[in-house]
């Protein structure tokens, strides 16, 4: 009986009660994009460093990985080091550059990583091979598109431009055999892998025995923690970075979107509470009459209240269904904005749907709607009988 | 360590400096200078790597970060030095990053355009000039200098791309406030509109047009549009102020990160106004559409009244 008074009621002004639906909805869609905003960004960072096992980077002292051109120098002693202590599992050194590949009278740029293709955590092979030979590379698909290559095709490719004289350093012959996709590269960046060895040779006397950053997987219920405690004693020139440390990093240089995300979740869900608080009072004060004879024939004051809060939760509940279909096409196209950010790694998601968002924001509203129908319940419920009755009788 | 080059290059030529004194000046980042407790005339040791041996220097002088949105969520200090002081410590040798230029219009008897060295890098004077920076990038890229010269806008251009994206964000967050406050203004305006259904009943039984009551309908939400459009461009300015007070903190900089200009309240007041003034149409004519007596007694004929026996 109660549901169907609740249900009477709503359907007596279908626009009224539409158009609160849809209000919620739309503030249900902006809190459930921003309680994803919240925490996207953290999850698919952290699912981004981990996809190959790798949970510490080695750096240059106060850097973080490829964030500027600082390299690590005695390379091959520092590997031998790393993979000498018994907890450390994995070692994978890596050099970043640039290749330039002449084509078609024009040169292609792109991004080279030498890597050791046995260890390495920077790219998975889609079609073809791991480049192992001295003379061989794989290439992302962006690379291969521009630079009019196939899988077996050879190319001539130069490193370590010096601007001053403008030469390269060194020159190869390298032969394309397999197909790439870069784990941590930004879409449509072009990008190449090719062995440690030859690229530091391609780089010249600048690179030699140097590499920009080492991967270091632990081995399994090894204490990371104490890994790299161990490594940065052993290595005292590399700042040791963990999963978890570069996840707070990014938290600080990525604040403001948390904190924006929180900000208008606030106000999403504060409009959202407004929205159905104004309805439900609006609604109650032109039904006085109708409670004041539910309570004259005898009708609790907790079943007239139960009835309106249940109003409330009932717009609140179909609007938060609605907003979450709403919120999940919005947070695919503001996340279509966001993944154009100069260089940001195409796996990262700043959107990421997770149940348990969903979960926070309908229950976060439908709270919000029991709230919102409290006080004006209680408050229609409230008023004296008679005087009520003689005023509504009266007119 | 670019920006203490960059500094250094600005102040003085290469061949000018002056035989090697010590201890030379530094010039430190205020939030450094707040966090290690330094004060002008303080002695500092500056190395090139944690505890090595390095050159002992004076605190001249602080600096405060400029207003630039690329360096908000940089957290690292910065300080200015000499540059041959920085080059001869950090092993640099006579090489610079890189050198800003200022171009001047030709003068007075003078053959050709010429560059000269600049502390800002900005454009000066006339139409001219750009014509005069396009031949100063020709003459510069073409010697074989090892140089290549850009445009300061150029490289504006490329280094705001991030700041283009925030902005495209900001925009699609905006329209979606705007599609969420039309439906509030609309079901507000409707419960307003709905309220009055007796007086509205009693008019047109007295003979007012439908048009009269439209009209008198969109006054009404006019006025609730402006009213609560400066309400919330009052709210607006306190919120911003209050954004800019918390990440001027948060950052540590005079960035202005939220700003209400004239434009932006009269664009908020316009689009309130316009959404009020066809909330107020739509429940108007919806309120005039029906007929006077299903008005006044509020229901519909072919709809069965809520009983009191289903409370029971």
């Amino acid at each position: 009986m109660l549901f169907r008074l609740a249900w009477a009621t709503l359907t007596s002004h279908r626009a009224r009660t539409l158009l609160a639906i849809l209000g919620v909805a739309v503030s249900a869609a902006m809190l459930l994009d921003m309680v994803m905003l919240s925490s996207g960004m953290r999850s698919s960072f952290k699912s981004l460093l981990l996809a190959r096992g790798f949970q510490l980077r080695l750096a240059p002292k106060g850097t973080l990985p490829l964030d500027t051109d600082a390299t690590i120098g005695n390379a091959a002693e520092i590997t031998s080091v790393l993979r000498a202590m018994p907890d450390v599992e994995t070692v994978s050194p890596v050099l970043g550059g640039q290749l330039h590949v002449p084509r078609d009278g024009k040169t292609v740029t792109a991004t080279a990583l030498g890597g050791d293709a046995a260890s390495q955590g920077d790219y998975e092979i889609t079609s073809g091979r791991e480049p192992r030979g001295a003379d061989e590379i794989a290439a992302s698909d962006d690379f291969l598109r521009v630079a009019n290559l196939r899988v077996g095709d050879t190319l001539s490719a130069a490193a370590g431009y010096d601007p001053q004289l403008r030469t390269f350093s060194g020159t190869r012959q390298l032969r394309v055999v397999g197909r790439a996709h870069f784990l941590y590269m930004a879409a449509e960046q072009r990008a190449v892998a090719l062995p440690l060895e030859t690229l530091q040779a391609m780089q010249g006397q600048a690179a030699r025995d140097r590499v920009s950053f080492f991967m270091v997987r632990a081995r399994q219920g090894a204490n990371v923690d104490s890994v790299l405690q161990q490594i940065e004693r052993a290595v005292p020139k590399v700042s040791a970075i963990s999963t978890e440390s570069a996840i707070r990093q990014i938290d600080q240089r990525l604040s403001y979107f948390r904190q924006l995300a929180f900000i208008l979740g606030t106000v999403s869900l504060v409009v959202g509470f407004l929205l159905v608080t104004t309805l439900v009072t609006v609604s109650v004060n032109e039904r006085l009459g109708e409670i004041v004879v539910m309570r004259a024939i005898g009708v609790a004051r907790g079943r007239v209240v139960s009835q309106i809060v249940l109003e409330g939760s009932a717009i609140m509940i179909a609007g938060a269904v609605l907003g979450l279909g709403l919120g999940l096409l919005t947070a695919r196209y503001l996340n279509s904005i966001l993944a154009s950010f100069p260089g940001l790694p195409a796996a990262i998601d700043f959107f990421l749907f997770e149940p348990r968002d969903a979960w926070s924001a309908l229950g976060m509203l439908v709270a919000a709607g029991i709230l919102a129908g409290i006080y004006p319940s209680w408050r229609g419920a409230s008023v004296p009988i008679a005087t009520t009755l003689r005023e509504e009788a009266v007119g | 360590m670019l920006a203490a080059l960059l500094a250094a290059v600005a102040l003085q030529q290469i061949d000018s400096v002056p035989p090697h004194r010590a201890p030379r000046t530094l010039v430190v980042d205020e939030r450094l200078a707040a966090d290690a407790g330094l004060e002008i005339g303080d002695p500092l040791i500056v190395s090139r790597t944690p505890g090595g041996v390095g050159d002992t220097v004076i605190v001249s002088a602080f600096m405060r970060r400029r207003a630039d949105p690329s360096e908000v969520a940089r957290a690292e200090y910065r300080v200015r030095m000499h540059l041959d002081e920085l080059q001869s410590l950090i092993d640099y040798g006579d090489r610079v990053d890189r050198f800003a230029l200022l171009s001047h219009p030709e003068p007075p008897g003078h053959p050709e355009p010429y560059v000269a060295d600049a502390p800002q890098g900005r454009l000066r004077g006339g139409s001219a000039l750009p014509a005069v920076t396009d031949s100063a990038i020709r003459r510069i890229n073409a010697a074989a200098f090892g140089f290549q010269a850009h445009r300061s806008r150029d490289i504006a251009v490329e280094t705001s791309q991030t700041f283009l994206v925030v902005s495209r964000f900001h925009r699609a967050i905006g329209v979606i406030t705007i599609v969420a406050s039309a439906i509030f203004l609309l079901c507000i305006m409707l419960l307003k509109v709905d309220e009055r259904r007796r007086d509205v009943a009693a008019l047109r039984l007295m003979g007012i047009s439908a048009g009269s009551i439209t009209r008198s309908v969109m006054v009404e939400a006019s006025v609730v549009a402006v009213v609560g459009s400066v309400l919330g461009l009052v709210l607006g300015w306190i919120s911003t102020a209050i954004i800019n007070w918390h990440y001027r903190g948060v950052y540590r900089t005079p960035l202005a990160f939220a700003l209400v200009t004239p434009q932006i309240a009269l664009l908020a007041m316009m689009l309130s106004l316009i959404l009020g003034l066809a909330a107020g149409f739509v429940a108007a004519r919806r309120l005039v559409s029906m007929p006077p007596l299903e008005l006044l007694t509020g229901r519909r004929d072919d709809r069965p009244p809520v009983s009191a026996a289903a409370t029971r």
